[in-house]
């Protein structure tokens, strides 16, 4: 731990400062580029009263479609409601996103229906039955409880 | 309200916090570098108003905004009465009114000022998305806010269990905090906050060693940690371990400088600890093991030690866990198995740490092999530093990763490939600090406000 002391004084001060330039060149060297350039188009966009659509942003990779099925059940839901959603297993981002987007309305999954006032089924396909406790939703349904 | 808005308003809210923040920091950092003095008071900011808001959401539920600046303008009125005509005496520090390297520190800044803009403008370009920040952060903040207080089912929720309700809440509180000074939860605007936890955490480390050891010293780690770019990158906007790196290196900051005999240095480390605690468990484990590293430097002698600034890193912790114990009981055993620590599971146990250490190497320590290589040799080409002790916190707590890793209900390579870059790079920012302290060499070690020594005097022994 001690070998600098044996040293030249430009090796002593100078490698040093080389190690530590290659472990900041390694960290930059994880940057992309073309993805800092899109995120600060997107900033842009933002910043200039642009509404991004979720197909363009990263939190509903997994499936653009369910950011219009969650915004809708938001819509037809009071706040205090607990709502269960039917959505796929995979990924877990369909219970966060749900849990999330619909605060502070309670989410809970499949098995706890019970505890809920709605059933939110996602690409439930549903089939006009003149029913008012169904309401039909872009991608699914919304069933009253 | 438009994006425009939004961010503006939320600027607004942490200049609030700040001030707030300065107000009551400005009684223990008089002895610190403007630099050091900005990120405490940042740091304190979101530390106090987090408190102050469970206080005004307990008293008035769902006001929070005009209490709340009502109190904040009392603070800061009291602070500027309390301490009028009383300010600290400006200090001298290393390296001051020398221009040596000059050149070379404005330029370390610009890259440090350059990349924590990079990484503002990704951070705020879309709405914050991490899985841990919809599930966790994002998800108990916004639920605090539009509620209007803390609801109960954030901590006994079945439905909830894998929302960690047994999670420390200052990242969702300052959140909520922030939305309630702004009038509106923006979840893309929010992501400023992590911006702002980034830029204190170069300012804390740039200050820290330029204080201690010399302006060239203090803007290089800057420069370093400002490019640490596997902790700060979009994904990552929402996550706690961006607080958390700021918490680790005001702890750390305040720990060494504690070492060196500072009085003041005591009252930062407890509120460093409170901050640590109440942001991750990692926090936890961190100050505890700086705890335990004072211990060993205190030749084993407990009241010692506890005297010299134990007290300041054991009590935040330990009074948190106890609150969240009582508030989440019976904590819901969810990422870990502790049923692999009973003799019967050893062999088992042995596998899997044998299988993360694999994997750990292979899909974390090899492809990184260059820089790895750079701060093993930094190592060997380097006199010891004052900040020395601090690396054996990180080894232990990177060795608890891994041992958390093989008790993981979970397949324990999908917990490696899902955190462990994250959770390291977090503790990059505080192990700058090591770094820059062996930059500095036998010239480190002053402690702060004594005098500065003529060249060549060695200081280290002052740390020992």
């Amino acid at each position: 731990m001690s070998g600098g002391a044996r040293l030249p004084d430009f090796v002593r001060r100078g490698l040093p400062a080389a190690l530590l330039l290659v472990v900041a060149a390694s960290m930059v060297a994880t940057l992309s580029p073309t993805e800092i350039v899109r995120r600060g188009s997107l900033l842009l966009r933002s910043l200039a009263g642009e509404t991004i659509s979720a197909a363009e942003t990263t939190g509903f990779w997994f499936d653009p479609s369910y950011a219009v099925f969650l915004e809708e059940v938001r819509r037809r839901t009071r706040k205090d409601a607990t709502i269960a959603i039917v959505v796929p297993p995979f990924p877990s981002a369909y219970v966060y996103q749900a849990a999330y987007q619909l605060t502070p309305r309670r989410v809970v999954e499949p098995g706890r229906e019970t505890e809920a006032t709605f059933v939110a089924a996602y690409r439930y396909q549903y089939r006009n039955v003149p029913n008012t406790d169904v309401i039909e939703l872009p991608h699914g349904a919304l069933f009253r409880r | 309200m438009s994006f425009l808005s939004a961010v503006s308003v939320v600027l607004a809210g942490a200049v609030v916090t700040a001030t707030v923040g300065y107000a009551l920091a400005r009684f223990f950092t008089g002895d610190l570098s403007p630099a050091e003095r900005l990120a405490w008071s940042i740091a304190t900011g979101f530390l106090v108003q987090s408190i102050l808001f469970v206080i005004v959401v307990s008293i008035l539920p769902g006001r929070a905004r005009l209490p709340l600046v009502v109190i904040d303008i009392a603070i800061v009125a009291a602070s500027f009465l309390a301490r009028r005509g009383l300010l600290t005496p400006s200090l001298r520090l290393r390296g001051e009114g020398k221009v040596e390297g000059r050149p070379f520190v404005i330029a370390l800044l610009v890259i440090a000022g350059a990349a924590s803009l990079l990484f503002l403008v990704t951070a705020l370009s879309e709405p914050m998305w991490a899985p841990d920040y919809l599930a966790m952060w994002g998800l108990k903040g916004k639920t605090i806010f539009e509620t209007g207080f803390i609801p109960r089912r954030l901590f006994q929720d079945r439905a909830l269990y894998w929302g960690r309700p047994d999670y420390p809440l200052l990242v969702p509180l300052s959140l909520a905090t922030l939305a309630s000074l702004s009038g509106g939860w923006n979840d893309q605007a929010l992501a400023l906050f992590f911006a702002l936890c980034e830029l204190a955490t170069i300012l804390g480390v740039w200050g820290f060693l330029a204080r201690r050891i010399s302006p060239l010293t203090g803007a290089a780690a800057a420069a370093l940690v400002s490019v640490c770019f596997p902790l700060y990158r979009a994904v990552n906007a929402g996550h706690a371990e961006i607080p958390l790196a700021l918490a680790l290196v005001l702890v750390s900051c305040a720990f060494l400088d504690a070492l060196g005999g500072s009085r003041s240095a005591v009252t930062r480390l407890l509120f460093a600890s409170l901050l640590s605690a109440w942001i991750k468990p990692e926090g936890t484990l961190f100050v505890l093991l700086l705890a335990g590293v004072l211990w060993v430097r205190q030749r084993t002698r407990l009241v010692d030690t506890w005297k010299n600034g134990g007290w300041a890193l054991v009590v935040p912790p330990v009074l948190h866990a106890s609150l969240m114990f009582l508030l989440c009981r019976p904590i819901p055993q969810r990422d870990f198995d502790p049923t692999f620590l009973e003799p019967r599971r050893w062999a088992e146990l042995l596998t899997r740490f044998g299988i993360v250490i694999a994997r750990v190497l292979g899909s974390d320590v090899l492809p990184a092999w260059v820089p790895v290589l750079a701060i093993g040799l930094f190592f060997l080409f380097t006199r010891r530093g004052f900040a020395d002790p601090l690396l054996a916190v990180f080894a232990l707590q990177i060795l608890a990763y891994l041992a958390a890793f093989s008790i993981s209900s979970f397949d324990p390579i999908w917990k490696v490939e899902a955190s462990f870059q994250r959770i390291v790079a977090t503790l990059f920012p505080a192990f700058a600090l090591v770094l820059g302290a062996r930059v500095g060499g036998e010239e480190s070690g002053q402690s702060v406000g004594t005098p500065v020594r003529p060249p060549g005097q060695r200081a280290g022994s002052q740390i020992g």
